[in-house]
């Protein structure tokens, strides 16, 4: 397979509400892409979208209605979707479009547009559920992840508070994040205290509904080398689907995300990721999320990230620094643009381009992670230079 | 072979809708747009000032050549039937009242055009190429949306 580089990156601020429409979004963030690539879009030759359920924006088929904004016209053009996991899903087809040899240069936009949901996105979510067993019950998305959480913590016998510190570490990542939504220097008493939603999810748990969107730009070798000269290279891509049969799994372990995992490590040739990946932006839409994936990602022992967080490792001048964006907890979480988000980020880092949030040490290699659908997809894409 | 099922009571089944409802913003161009429509009473245009394909309704941006676009003009609310349909049943299947024209007007002067009702004339009367004008909502009716324009009517 040939290999792929990614070469700009663009988004916009993460917002609770955009007056720009989804297509404006679009376009401020794939042309923010291209302009930091210095291409545009006559070197474009396909496009890839990204966006979640189009009940969020309340448009069917909103792949074509993105298109535009996206770059899309008169080109070749696939929206992918694949619930939460799709904003690192859209970078892995842009790959195989490049790869196969069939495209040069690709354009990846994602956008999520999720204030146009009234009264609140959950409504939007309730019809994920089992029709017959489930949502005669009026389940909520929050009782999903309470109860996954309640499991981890049970199993592994972690507290809240141990938990509470990726949401106190990400939201303080985000003040340095000019696009957050949410930076905020906060403690872990601050998280304990609000507002329980469901038990043990408390509302500074959770990353907000947000609108935004990111871009990148993927392209072939001689593309790569002719106009950047500090590309950097996907080097593994993976991705995997669990059962949506929920008992006949166990929610304390996601193993969707160590299939996805293990695929992109032994395509990167990765034998001890621990050692091998230097920055982590593991899908985090909820605090406990981030230590569940950073065990499926095997960058630590089951049971064990909680512990990692306390030690400090995973802080931006830790030994494994993980969201040093700010994540989703802190920059904000417009679905699909949230995953490619973590995406941009490393591509930002591993150039030494960070600014304000850049890891010290010269990070070499970094990985990217989202998880969605009915808690079964894990996406995962390993970035180098 | 199954039969085909005519029945859904001969199932077991179980209502239910999506309850959501959607707020949808204009977006930077439908601002300058419905905002013209709104305080004047008058169409809005916006060209590319890099490959100059012109937009009715205003883009922000050229979808095109990805230029930002530049100031919106003012434009005569006028323009010519560029196709049109006699529509006689609504959404639901139920026959309409009366017969109802709806028909793509390209604007004057512009690269684009609306999908708008035709108003003030015999359905048999219309046809391709006819010149017609906006009829706009007295200014203190009017809320900033499409419907400000009440229809197109035979050009005066
Ligand atoms: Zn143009």
């Amino acid at each position: 397979m040939a290999k792929v580089a990614v070469v700009g990156a663009g988004m916009t601020k993460f917002v609770r509400r955009a007056q720009e429409t989804g297509p404006e979004l679009s376009w401020q963030a794939a042309k923010m892409a291209l302009d930091s690539a210095g291409l545009t879009l006559k070197d474009v030759d396909a496009v890839v979208i990204g966006s979640a359920p189009d009940a969020f924006d309340g448009v069917h088929m909103k792949g074509e209605y993105l298109a535009e904004g996206a770059g899309a016209w008169r080109k070749p053009c696939i929206r992918g979707f694949v619930g939460g996991g799709t904003g690192v899903f859209s970078p892995i087809q842009g790959w195989y479009h490049v790869a196969s040899g069939q495209f040069d240069t690709v354009l990846v936009v994602c956008e999520e547009k999720m204030s146009s949901c009234h009264p609140h996105p959950q409504g939007a979510f309730i019809t994920i559920f089992d029709h017959i067993t489930e949502r005669p019950l009026g389940p909520n998305l929050l009782w999903i992840f309470a109860l996954e959480m309640n499991r981890y913590m049970t199993v592994h016998g972690i507290t809240k508070e141990e938990i509470a510190l990726v949401a106190v570490k990400n939201k303080k990542n985000a003040l340095d994040h000019p696009c957050s939504q949410l930076g905020a220097e906060l403690t872990v008493q601050d998280i304990l205290d609000s507002e329980v939603l469901a038990w043990p999810v408390n509302r500074l748990d959770v990353s907000p509904a947000s609108d935004g969107a990111a871009a990148i730009v993927m392209c072939a070798e001689h593309v790569a080398k002719r106009v950047s000269d500090k590309p950097v290279w996907v080097e593994g891509v993976g991705w995997h689907l669990d059962t949506a049969y929920w008992t006949n799994r166990d929610l304390y372990y996601p193993r969707y995300v160590e299939y996805a995992a293990r695929m992109a490590y032994e395509m990167a040739g990765i034998k001890e990721p621990r050692k091998e990946i230097h920055i982590v932006e593991p899908y985090d839409p909820f605090d406990y999320k981030e230590l569940h994936h950073l065990e499926g990602l095997l960058l630590c022992d089951r049971g064990q990230a909680a512990r990692l967080t306390a030690d400090g490792v995973t802080q931006r001048d830790g030994d494994l620094p993980v969201c040093p964006s700010g994540g989703l907890l802190g920059v904000g979480n417009p679905i699909a643009a949230a995953g490619l988000m973590k995406v941009c980020e490393l591509f930002w880092q591993l150039r030494g381009e960070a600014g304000k949030r850049q890891v010290p040490g010269t990070p070499r290699r970094g990985l990217a992670q989202a998880w969605g659908d009915l808690m079964q997809v894990g996406t995962v894409v390993i970035l180098g230079r | 072979m199954r039969e085909k099922l005519t029945n859904p009571d001969h199932v077991r089944t179980w209502p239910g809708t999506i309850p959501v409802e959607h707020v949808y913003t204009v977006g930077v161009a439908g601002e300058a747009f419905l905002r013209a429509i709104k305080e004047r009473g008058r169409l809005v245009a916006v060209g590319c000032p890099g490959c100059g394909t012109d937009y009715l309704p205003p883009r922000l941006y050229c979808e095109r050549c990805f230029e930002k676009t530049g100031e919106v003009r003012e434009v005569e609310a006028r323009g010519t039937v560029d196709t049109f349909t006699v529509a006689h049943r609504d959404l639901e299947g139920h026959p309409l009242e009366k017969p109802q024209v709806y028909a793509f007007v390209r604007i004057d002067g512009t690269g684009g055009g609306l999908v708008h009702r035709l108003g003030e004339v015999d359905p048999d009367d219309v046809h391709i190429g006819m010149e017609v004008q906006a009829v706009f909502l007295p200014p203190a009716q009017r809320t900033g949306s499409i419907l400000d324009i009440v229809n197109f009517k035979p050009a005066e």
